[in-house]
């Protein structure tokens, strides 16, 4: 039920509990701050569980993302719009090791444009915290400019970028 | 991909986006939830809506959602085992308003029976914080038994009950 997409160098592929242990170091790292960690690795897999049911409630969710050349495990990009979300978004967790070429932007132009493409998405935004310089860095690369601050129910606030829609990009 | 099972007077059947709603309304209820981590916001709730199906995904088996069968949804309950955790757990959740009808019990026949015949488990357990008087009752009326005690991922210490197939001098 959960779509392979192939580009150029990766596989985008359901998560299963072979990831478990990249997300758990994920989790554990500081790099997690951004997004709500860090984690224990029992809640690890409750996330990822979630994760994988979010697929089922919505019909799109996030891929675990594959090096095609090595197999590596080099993190998480997709279509992600749990409930208390303002709309949908595209997102994107890249491993450590995997950063620095364009893995990041290869996986998430493929997530959009099968989300314009086949799960009728017109537009898409995504939610970034102020200090994730990367993560916002990437967002422009990929067309997306500010929007505004969204407060979410959590208490914490997020900037929310726009991505161009599929009109634009075609 | 994720079985229905039918009782006397229950259907189980796979969690849906709209069971959101049942969630919410049993989260909200700080009473009535506060033996499952409760009180949580609509929000948190649709997060375990997403991490119960999750699980059937990751597992193979997990919680169902249980309604009359009118299809009014009047809680939930099955069969969990979160990676880290000591044992596998019947577990289940009701509205507070659908308690004290024996809907608990039944659904947590159906399952234990599930447990058995369908995924060939040689026995069923659960376990429940001390504080829980509540499903420890439950427990016993299934005719389980305490086994033994573990502490937890989460830090907290529990007995774990093994359940009997069907409890002693039930109807057949």
């Amino acid at each position: 039920m959960i779509p392979v997409i192939e580009t150029e160098r990766l596989v985008l592929r359901a998560l299963d509990a072979g990831d478990l242990p990249a997300e758990e170091r994920y989790w554990a790292s500081d790099r997690s701050r951004f997004t709500g960690g860090p984690k224990a690795p029992h809640e690890v897999w409750r996330i990822v569980a979630a994760m994988l049911g979010h697929w089922m409630l919505r019909g799109y969710g996030f891929w675990a993302v594959e090096e095609k050349a090595t197999g590596a495990y080099c993190g998480r990009v997709g279509c992600w719009h749990p409930g208390e979300w303002p709309e949908a978004e595209i997102g994107w967790t890249l491993m450590p090791e995997a950063e620095g070429r364009g893995i990041a932007a290869e996986a998430a132009l493929a997530a959009r444009a099968h989300a314009y493409r086949h799960f009728g998405w017109t537009t898409a935004i995504s939610t970034i915290d102020a200090e994730n310089t990367r993560s916002k860095a990437l967002a422009a690369r990929l067309g997306a400019t500010f929007e505004r601050m969204h407060a979410f129910p959590q208490g914490f606030a997020l900037e929310v970028w726009r991505h161009p829609g599929p009109e634009a990009l075609q | 991909m994720i079985p229905t099972l039918k009782t006397e007077r229950l259907v189980m059947r796979a969690p849906v986006e709209a069971d959101a709603a049942v969630y919410a309304a049993f989260y909200a209820d700080a009473q009535g939830s506060g033996n499952y981590g409760g009180p949580r916001r609509a929000d948190e709730a649709y997060h375990v809506l997403c991490r119960d199906l999750g699980h059937w995904h990751l597992k193979g088996f997990g919680k169902w959602v249980v309604t009359l069968r009118d299809g009014t949804p009047v809680g939930g309950c099955g069969l969990v085992h979160p990676q880290g955790w000591p044992s596998h757990e019947l577990t289940w959740w009701l509205l507070r308003e659908q308690r004290g009808k024996g809907y608990a019990t039944e659904a947590s026949r159906a399952a234990i029976a599930f447990a058995h015949d369908t995924l060939g488990w040689p026995a069923v357990e659960t376990h429940m914080r001390d504080e829980n008087t509540g499903a420890r009752r439950l427990a016993e009326r299934l005719g389980g038994r305490k086994t033994r005690r573990e502490t937890f991922p989460d830090g907290v210490t529990r007995d774990i009950f093994t359940l009997p197939r069907r409890a002693a001098g039930a109807a057949a």
